[in-house]
């Protein structure tokens, strides 16, 4: 993935100041919001009509939680997701990377944490994608015509 | 997790040696600049590397390209700085995580930990990738192998593969070397 380019980011935040907040920040450094939700099932629905490069979820939202959202997410289609808490509780980091997240931002956040974040998220993700490309691809079987090869 | 860190600020070091070691983190060993960085992965292997951007001799991000080079680990770096140009070199060298000063203790750990998980997804992964690619080779070289001595011995399949079998157990030698050998006599 090209880093030069526009980053599409999903935003998932029920609070709407933080929400606009992270929205102003993230459009500061030249990366665009494609869509902001409010709450857990609003950000799946969003990942998937949207397909952003990557995500951004805080974790304490209404009816499905972050981490919840984001296992649903990533089961439906791998991305990059950084998540948002105001927890750092080592029991919810694992549980937050056994859903998948790509990494975790600790509220409240710093503005300049957070860009550095969804980049590194999204290049990185980008890695694992075309590694699991490169099995997925491989043929199970040699054809006939090779062996002459 | 044995973590290295790269600061060149005694005070800042001595301050985030303390913040790792009091979240169950094991510091294995401090660089004061980057060139140190690199001698120092090279030689304790650590699980995961700390560095500053701004450092002496070699700054944070080259260090990073060098240590990933020698051998892959998650790298975190560490920047009072939150430009987007510093940013995106880090990220293209090939960096896990990016958090700006003063470092915070609750941050710390859970960079540490999504880095160390998603790098160990991408080893595997890339691993796995790797000896598919050589599984698939061999079995190409087997496969043309047994083409040749079809129609150069008269062999059937069965009788082909059968000979290389027994070549390479003969021998102790793998497969694909006998035929990569055959090959190279009847192709």
């Amino acid at each position: 993935m090209n880093v030069r380019r526009g980053l599409r980011v999903l935003i998932a935040e029920d609070e709407t100041i933080v929400r606009l907040d992270l929205r102003t920040l993230i459009e500061d450094q030249g990366l665009v919001v494609c869509g902001e939700a409010r709450d857990g099932l609003e950000a799946v629905e969003l990942a998937r009509e949207l397909q952003p490069d990557v995500a951004l979820i805080d974790i304490g939202m209404p009816g499905l939680d972050g981490i919840e959202a984001c296992r649903r997410i990533c089961a439906e289609r791998p991305m990059p997701i950084v998540m948002l808490t105001g927890h750092s509780e080592r029991e919810l980091v694992d549980s937050a990377i056994e859903a998948g997240a790509f990494s975790y931002l600790v509220k409240p956040f710093r503005g300049t944490d957070v860009v550095p974040a969804l980049r590194a998220a999204a290049v990185r993700h980008g890695e694992l994608l075309s590694a699991r490309r490169a099995i997925g691809a491989q043929p199970l079987r040699v054809h006939v015509s090779e062996r002459s090869a | 997790v044995r973590i290295l860190i790269a600061e060149d600020e005694t005070l800042i070091r001595l301050d985030l040696r303390a913040m790792l070691e009091g979240g169950g983190f094991d510091v294995c060993a401090e660089a004061r600049n980057g060139v140190e960085a690199v001698e120092l992965a090279r030689q304790h292997e650590p699980d995961l590397a700390i560095l500053d951007v701004k450092m002496p001799e070699l700054d944070g991000i080259e260090a990073a390209r060098q240590i990933i080079g020698d051998r892959a680990i998650p790298i975190v770096i560490v920047s009072a700085y939150g430009e987007d140009e510093l940013v995106k070199r880090a990220v293209e060298v090939g960096v896990f995580g990016y958090l700006t000063k003063p470092f915070r203790e609750d941050a710390l750990g859970p960079a540490i930990r999504t880095a160390c998980a998603r790098h160990r997804d991408l080893g595997a992964l890339r691993e796995e990738a790797e000896s598919l690619a050589e599984a698939l080779a061999a079995r190409k070289a087997i496969e043309r192998a047994k083409g040749l001595l079809m129609a150069k011995e008269g062999l059937s399949e069965d009788a082909a593969y059968e000979k290389l079998r027994t070549a390479s157990q003969m021998s102790g030698r793998p497969m694909r070397m006998i035929a990569e050998a055959v090959e190279a006599v009847l192709g």
